[in-house]
């Protein structure tokens, strides 16, 4: 063994030694290139004009790139394609927790006794549902899905939430290139399942449309621009309340309160209906001022200490800003219905038109990330929940609303916050995929997000230099929202 | 992040059932509540369910009767055909092989190199250890993307474009299979290892004896989802890959459709094919499967 320091020496290397395929392999992959690419990123080496035919020298660039980034028009509309697609997100998260909370429950009903009940009475329910297609003389189809659908009671009621978890998981675990290519045909315009399922209830509905009055219709929007106002200034005042309680330092509110006014902005600046929009927006625009200022004069009773209820804020601003982004949809649809429906409504061309291209794919996100990992995490933080909070709030005859609202979310905010971050980080860098195998970025580039706009630019058009830009400028969102993580995740989580 | 010490407890959300949802109330009551949470699982279990059986009803369709509004084929005469000719249409079994293959390397790679990295992480007291250790952690955050451009003319430059050696090197080396091994590693008592040291093993001989059978679970979790992932991958496969016989399952589907994706009833087969061994893979591994994904939530 010798001297200390000859095992210091011996520890040295022996550590290295271990580590020595792992890291060679971590600098030559990983290291090198990132250093490569960080150059890259400040140098114009564009495959145009550095090739076997015309061998220009590549060039230091300094900010050019960057620049041109910042002037970029495309840039941008990818850049908001990636945003849009992530409004998915809360949504998602949402579905997660749903099935995640139905899925804890107790699948045996409490004891043996309903247990048994329950399969007997499955099986009773199969049966008579069996002889009723028989007298019925059912197609082939209704029984295959009725099978399918009695297959999946029987089987849940005899394995518990197993079975369940099972199928809801699995579009998750399955997407990929071969999923996609599903939905593309699933999707398909003129003789996909969809649409196909589509055309009859929109037949009729546009018969309805046609027979109500339009103003009515039309009514919907300044309805919907009504709630989406009454939801920020509702926010706000919840914000302010929070702020004079001294739960929320002014630096804190600052995002929440951008989210919360955003959709104020974007009507008074693009509402699909000018007028009525712009001034609504402004209005509400104009109020939320005034409060804030009337609350900065009054000044505080209690000095906010700078982020303690930063991530009550953030959340609370999250859902109203999409509940309003929401609304404002919907009521530009009904604003159009009459007009759409005055020669029959038909199923949309989903991925082949501009407008529903985005929304075809979140749907089809949404169809993949309700049972994703998300609910898997949800199911385990489920029960992590000590006991006693619900054995407590029982005492106190708490309504389930008040138990959930109280205990399970309150206490599930720390997994929320980490799916949260985690979706945000993989939204800002997804859409390859999807965009490859589905759309190819398109119609008009409505698809297409930043990894797609880098795979393009750095392998089809051949702008390496320019593509290193992007992916180093997507790298940096990246970092901020970890940083925003740092800051904010461990107290929010430990609160 | 402060959550790691927690993370290889086993978590069984089974094992505590009903602290969330605890029933209550009378037999009948509780009957006809749990009865119709049956009902709504199976609902949406079902919806869930609906793309795919379309697929498989799909693939089992002459060409001609595809679009049309009923799902399942004329006369119920079901073309079982239609998958022994997606082999003769393209090279699938070939895609099949490539897939595996590649997999089953970078998995092997990945499972070794990362579990003596994390040896020598967690077991190994050597100087700047820590540091070297940070820095791996660092790259876990960076989006792929930043790497691959660089990657793919380094892939010239050594002419590996369009090989399987391409193509398994990069993905062979991962940071977070080392953080997931060490994170393991580092429950396991150390006391162990010295007592084995007493004895006279060596380093390597505590690696492969003593660590490497304690750190099964891990393993296979890696194992698992490395797999799966390199199954699944898509990017690099799709820029590293000229030819058609060496296309991965992804590649090759993504080839079928541009070439070929008129012939929907063919493509749902192809599509049916690469699917389901996935859903029996996640049936048979599910117990590892379940417990790796919650205990990923710790990785951040």
């Amino acid at each position: 063994m010798g001297k200390p320091l000859s095992r210091e020496r011996r520890n040295t290397l022996l550590g290295l030694a271990f580590l020595s395929p792992n890291i060679l392999g971590f600098l030559a992959f990983t290291v090198i290139p990132l250093v490569f690419s960080f150059f890259l990123a400040f140098t114009n080496w564009d495959l145009k004009l550095h090739n076997a035919f015309k061998n220009e020298p590549i060039q230091f660039a300094f900010l050019s790139n960057f620049l041109r980034l910042l002037r970029d028009g495309e840039f941008y509309q990818y850049l908001g394609n990636t945003l849009f697609l992530m409004m998915n997100i809360p949504l998602a998260i949402a579905g997660s927790l749903g099935a995640a909370l139905l899925l804890s429950k107790d699948m045996r009903g409490g004891s043996p006794r309903v247990r048994h009940w329950l399969i007997v009475s499955a099986a009773l329910l199969l049966s008579v549902a069996a002889l009723c297609l028989v007298g019925l003389h059912a197609g082939a189809f209704v029984i295959l899905l009725s099978g399918l659908a009695g297959l999946m009671l029987f089987g849940g009621v005899l394995g518990g939430s197993t079975l369940y978890r099972t199928v809801f998981f699995i579009p998750h675990f399955t997407s990929g290139v071969a999923v996609f290519i599903l939905w593309k045909k699933l999707y398909n315009p003129s003789n996909g399942p969809v649409n196909n399922a589509l055309a009859r209830p929109l037949l009729a509905l546009g018969r309805a449309i046609n027979a109500t009055p339009p103003g009515v219709i039309r009514a919907g929007l300044a309805v919907s621009l009504a709630l989406a106002v009454a939801l920020a200034l509702w926010g706000l005042t919840r914000l302010l309340r929070m702020s004079r309680d001294g739960a929320l330092g002014t630096a804190a509110a600052a995002l929440p309160l951008a989210m919360l006014l955003a959709p104020c902005v974007a009507m008074a600046l693009c509402c699909p209906h000018r007028p009525v929009g712009r001034v609504v927006g402004l209005l509400t625009l104009a109020v939320a001022l005034g409060l804030i200022i009337a609350e900065c004069l009054r000044g505080r009773d209690f000095p906010a200490r700078p982020s303690q209820g930063f991530g009550d804020a953030f959340m609370l601003a999250l859902l109203l800003m999409l509940a309003q982004l929401i609304l404002l949809g919907l009521g530009s649809v009904a604003y159009g219905l009459p007009e759409q429906a005055a020669d029959g409504l038909e199923p949309p061309a989903w991925l082949s038109v501009y407008d529903w291209a985005k929304p075809a794919i979140m749907i089809m996100g949404l169809w993949g990330a309700i049972g994703s990992n998300n609910m898997l995490l949800y199911l385990a933080g489920l029960s992590n929940i000590p006991a006693e909070l619900y054995e407590a709030a029982d005492i106190d005859g708490a309504s389930r609303f008040q138990r959930f609202w109280h205990i399970t979310w309150p206490q599930l905010a720390p997994v929320t916050f980490f799916i949260f971050i985690m979706s945000v980080i993989g939204g800002l860098q997804g859409g390859f995929e999807m965009a490859r195998t589905m759309t190819n970025g398109g119609p008009a580039g409505s698809t297409t997000t930043l990894s797609y706009f880098i795979y393009t630019q750095g392998f089809s058009t051949g702008r390496l230099g320019y593509a290193s830009g992007i992916a180093w400028v997507l790298f940096a969102m990246v970092f901020t929202v970890t940083l925003f993580n740092w800051k904010f995740g461990s107290r929010y989580v430990n609160d | 992040m402060s959550t790691t010490e927690a993370s290889f407890e086993p978590v069984a959300p089974a094992a505590r059932r009903g602290t969330a949802g605890t029933v209550t109330g009378s037999s009948a009551s509780r009957f006809l509540r749990t009865g119709l949470l049956h009902l709504l699982l199976v609902a949406l279990g079902f919806t869930f369910a609906l793309p795919f059986v379309w697929m498989i009803l799909t693939s089992l369709k002459p060409l001609d009767e595809v679009g049309l509004d009923a799902w399942l084929p004329m006369n119920l005469d079901f073309r079982w055909g239609n998958y022994g000719e997606v082999f003769h249409v393209i090279p699938f079994a070939r895609f099949y092989w490539n897939s595996i293959f590649i997999a089953a390397w970078v998995t092997f790679l990945q499972v070794f190199t990362s579990s003596l990295a994390a040896f020598s992480f967690s077991r190994i007291p050597w100087r700047g250890r820590d540091r070297v250790f940070l820095l791996y952690l660092a790259t876990m955050m960076l989006p792929g993307l930043v790497m691959m451009i660089p990657n793919y003319q380094i892939m010239i430059k050594l002419r590996l474009v369009d090989s399987y050696v391409g193509l398994i090197l990069p993905a062979a080396f991962s940071a977070f299979g080392t953080f997931l091994l060490r994170q393991f590693m580092l429950t396991i008592p150390t006391s162990l290892d010295e007592a084995a040291e007493i004895d006279g093993a060596s380093k390597w001989q505590v690696y492969w004896d003593v660590i490497l059978p304690l750190c099964r679970p891990g393993l296979i979790t890696l194992t698992i989802f490395t797999f799966i992932g390199n199954y699944h991958s898509f990017f690099w496969p799709l820029v590293m890959l000229k030819t058609v016989d060496k296309y991965t399952l992804p590649i090759g589907l993504l080839f079928f459709d541009s070439t070929r994706g008129q012939t929907t009833n063919l493509l749902m087969a192809a599509v049916t094919m690469s699917v389901v061994p996935m859903i029996v893979l996640f049936v048979l591994l599910q117990r590892y499967l379940v417990r790796g994904i919650q205990l990923g939530a710790v990785k951040g």
